[in-house]
C-alpha cells in the first residue's frame, strides 16, 4: 500500500509494530505502582505467620458462625422497638454530620474554585481540606473525643469534619465544571459575585451537588455504625459491638446486620427515586 | 462628544506578544460598526476592552464619559449595565428557563440581597415579556434554555442585552455558530435594534458579506492594529485582500 507513513513523528514498540499509547511517564509510573503491589501482596502471604492455624478447622468454624449468623438471625439482649430506635439514632448521627457538613462545604466550596475564587484563598482552603482528608474519619472522631470524651458528639464532631473536607473537593471541582462563558455572560451584564453564584453557578451544578451530599450520606450511615461500636457513639453500631464482642451472640449480630442491609438498601432507594422526581433529564443523561 | 472613544490602547496577555497595538477610534451613538480580521487578531479582546472584562494596558478607553479604565468596582457595575454583550456560544444558563436569563440582564440594577433572592417588579418582567414576544420566542418563555435551537437560544441572549436598557451592545461573532438562515434573523434583529431602539452596536463578524450588508461602518483588524476604517462602501476586495492576508482570499470568497 501507498499509503504507508513515512512520518518521523510514528513511535514503535521493539517488535516494530507502531505504539498508539504515548508512554509518557505518568504510564510507566502507573505500571510500576502495580507492579509493586503485585510484588508485595505475594512476600505478604509467604512471611504471614501461619502457625496454629489449621486450615481445614478453621474453615469450618467460620463457615458454622456465618451459618448461624445469617440463616438464624433473631434478637435476645433487646426487642424490635429499640432495634428500631438504635438504627434510627444511626440513622440521625449520619443526617447530623451530612447537613451540616453540605452547608459549610457549600461556603467553602466557593473559596476553593479556581474559577470564583482568588489563587491564594483556592490554595489554601485546598491545603487544609486534603490534609483533613487524608486523616480517616474515625482517627478525628478520637482526636475531638480527647475534649469531648468518647460518645455521639465526639462522633458527630469528627464524621462532620471528615465530610466537610470530602464535600469541598466534589463541590468544588464540580463548581469548576461550570461554563466560563456563563460566568462572563453575567459579569458582563454588571452582576455581582454573589449574584452569579446564586443564578449562575449553584443551579448549574445542583444535580451535582446533591448526588454528592447523599453519597456522603450513604458513607456517614456506614461510619456512624462504625463510630457506635468503636467509639461509644451509641445507635446500632453499639449494639452491634456488645452483640459480637460483649455477649458473643451470633445470631443478634446477624439481625442487627440484616437491619443494617436494609437501611442502606432503603437509602440508595430514596436516593435514586428522588434523582429521577427532580431531575428527570439528568437521569437519562 | 462621542459615544465611545478608544485612544491608544494597548494589551498584552504576557510578556512577549502585544495583542492590541496603539488601537485608536471613535464610534456615535447610533452607528452600527462591525470588526472585521482573521482568528486571533484580537477582535475578541478588543471588545472585552470596551467593558473591561479584560484589563487594558495601555491607552484609554472613555465610554460616555468615563475612563473605563480607571473605574472601580462599583461604577464599573454601573457601567456594564449600559453595555449590553451577545455571544458566539449564548452563554445562557441551560438549566434554567428562558425569562429567568432575560431577568438576569437586570441584576446589574440589583443590590446584592434582590439579586441572591431574584427579586424583580413587574415592570421589568412584563418587559421581559415584551422582548422574547418583540423577538418571536414569548411561546418558550417558560423553557429551559437547553430545549430551545440555536438561533432561538441567541435571541434569549439578545433579550438578556436589551433589558439592561443599555446605550451599547457588544457582539462577539453572533451568528458564527448558526445556519444562513438563522444567521439573517439574528442580524435583522440587530440592524433593527440599532435603527428603532437607537442602541449603538459594534460586532465582530467573520464573515466579511455579512458585515458589508449590515454595517454602516467597518474596521479592519489584523495582528492587533486597524489596518482598515471606514464607511462600508470603501471596503474593497484589494483592502479585504490586505486584512486577511494573500493565501486565504479563497475562504473568503469561497
Ligand atoms: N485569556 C487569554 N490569555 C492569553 N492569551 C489570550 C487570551 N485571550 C486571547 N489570547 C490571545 O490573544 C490573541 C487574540 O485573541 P482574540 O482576541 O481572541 O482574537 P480573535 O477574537 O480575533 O480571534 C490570540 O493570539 C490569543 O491566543
Ligand atoms: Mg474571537
Amino acid at each position: 500500500m501507498e499509503a504507508a507513513s513515512q512520518s518521523t513523528y510514528i513511535k514503535r514498540k521493539r517488535d516494530g509494530r507502531i505504539r498508539i499509547k504515548s508512554g509518557n511517564k505518568a504510564e510507566r509510573v502507573m505500571q510500576g505502582t502495580i507492579l509493586s503491589f503485585i510484588i508485595l501482596t505475594a512476600i505478604a502471604f509467604i512471611i504471614f505467620d501461619y502457625s496454629g492455624l489449621h486450615l481445614i478447622s478453621a474453615v469450618q468454624e467460620t463457615m458454622y458462625n456465618l451459618y448461624v449468623m445469617f440463616l438464624q438471625p433473631g434478637l435476645s439482649h433487646f426487642g424490635w422497638g429499640e432495634a428500631l430506635f438504635q438504627v434510627s439514632m444511626t440513622l440521625g448521627l449520619a443526617v447530623l454530620s451530612t447537613v451540616f457538613g453540605a452547608v459549610i462545604a457549600l461556603f467553602l466550596a466557593l473559596m476553593a474554585a479556581t474559577n470564583l475564587s482568588n489563587k491564594g484563598l483556592t490554595k489554601t482552603v485546598r491545603i487544609i481540606v486534603a490534609f483533613i482528608r487524608a486523616v480517616p474519619t474515625v482517627l478525628w472522631v478520637l482526636i475531638f473525643a480527647i475534649a469531648a470524651g468518647l460518645g455521639s458528639e465526639a462522633a458527630v464532631l469528627g464524621m462532620l469534619f471528615h465530610s466537610v473536607a470530602y464535600l469541598v473537593k466534589a463541590f468544588s471541582e464540580a463548581f469548576e465544571e461550570v461554563d466560563p462563558g456563563i460566568i462572563e455572560a453575567l459579569r458582563a451584564t454588571g452582576s455581582s459575585w454573589w449574584h452569579i453564584v446564586t443564578h449562575a453557578v449553584i443551579p448549574s451544578t445542583f444535580t451535582y451537588l446533591l448526588s454528592w451530599t447523599f453519597l456522603r450520606f450513604e458513607i456517614n450511615f456506614t461510619v456512624a455504625v462504625a463510630m457506635g461500636a468503636a467509639a461509644g457513639a451509641g445507635g446500632i453500631g453499639f449494639e452491634l459491638f456488645m452483640a459480637s464482642g460483649f455477649y458473643f451472640d451470633l445470631r443478634e449480630v446477624g439481625f442487627i446486620t440484616y437491619a443494617i442491609l436494609v437501611v442502606a438498601i432503603l437509602l440508595e432507594i430514596i436516593s435514586t427515586q428522588l434523582k429521577n422526581r427532580l431531575f428527570p433529564a439528568a437521569a437519562t443523561q | 462628544m462621542s459615544l465611545l472613544q478608544v485612544k491608544r490602547l494597548g494589551k498584552s496577555y504576557d510578556l512577549e506578544t502585544k495583542v492590541l497595538k496603539d488601537i485608536s477610534f471613535d464610534v456615535e451613538a447610533g452607528e452600527f460598526v462591525s470588526i472585521i480580521g482573521p482568528s486571533g487578531a484580537g477582535k475578541s479582546t478588543l471588545l472585552r476592552s470596551i467593558n473591561r472584562m479584560v484589563e487594558i494596558n495601555e491607552g484609554h478607553v472613555i465610554f460616555d464619559n468615563n475612563d473605563v479604565g480607571s473605574l472601580k468596582k462599583k461604577e464599573l457595575r454601573q457601567l456594564r449595565t449600559d453595555i449590553g454583550m451577545i455571544f458566539q456560544h449564548y452563554n445562557l444558563v441551560p438549566r434554567l428557563s428562558v425569562i429567568e436569563n432575560v431577568l438576569h440582564g437586570r441584576f446589574g440594577y440589583k443590590t446584592t440581597i434582590q439579586g441572591i433572592l431574584g427579586r424583580f417588579t413587574e415592570d421589568e418582567k412584563e418587559r421581559a415579556f415584551y422582548l422574547l414576544d418583540k423577538l418571536g420566542i414569548g411561546e418558550h418563555a417558560y423553557k429551559r434554555c437547553d430545549q430551545l435551537s440555536g438561533g432561538q437560544q441567541q435571541r434569549v441572549g439578545i433579550a438578556r442585552a436589551l433589558i439592561q436598557d443599555p446605550k451599547l451592545v457588544l457582539c462577539d461573532e453572533p451568528i458564527a455558530s448558526l445556519d444562513p438562515n438563522t444567521s439573517k434573523i439574528i442580524m435583522d434583529h440587530l440592524q433593527s435594534i440599532v435603527s428603532e431602539l437607537n442602541i449603538t452596536c459594534i460586532v465582530n463578524l467573520h464573515q466579511v458579506e455579512v458585515a458589508q450588508t449590515y454595517s454602516d461602518r467597518i474596521i479592519g483588524l489584523k495582528a492587533g492594529e486597524i489596518v482598515f476604517d471606514g464607511p462600508t462602501p470603501w471596503l474593497t476586495d484589494d483592502r479585504i485582500h490586505h486584512i486577511y492576508g494573500t493565501e486565504t482570499r479563497e475562504l473568503i470568497t469561497g
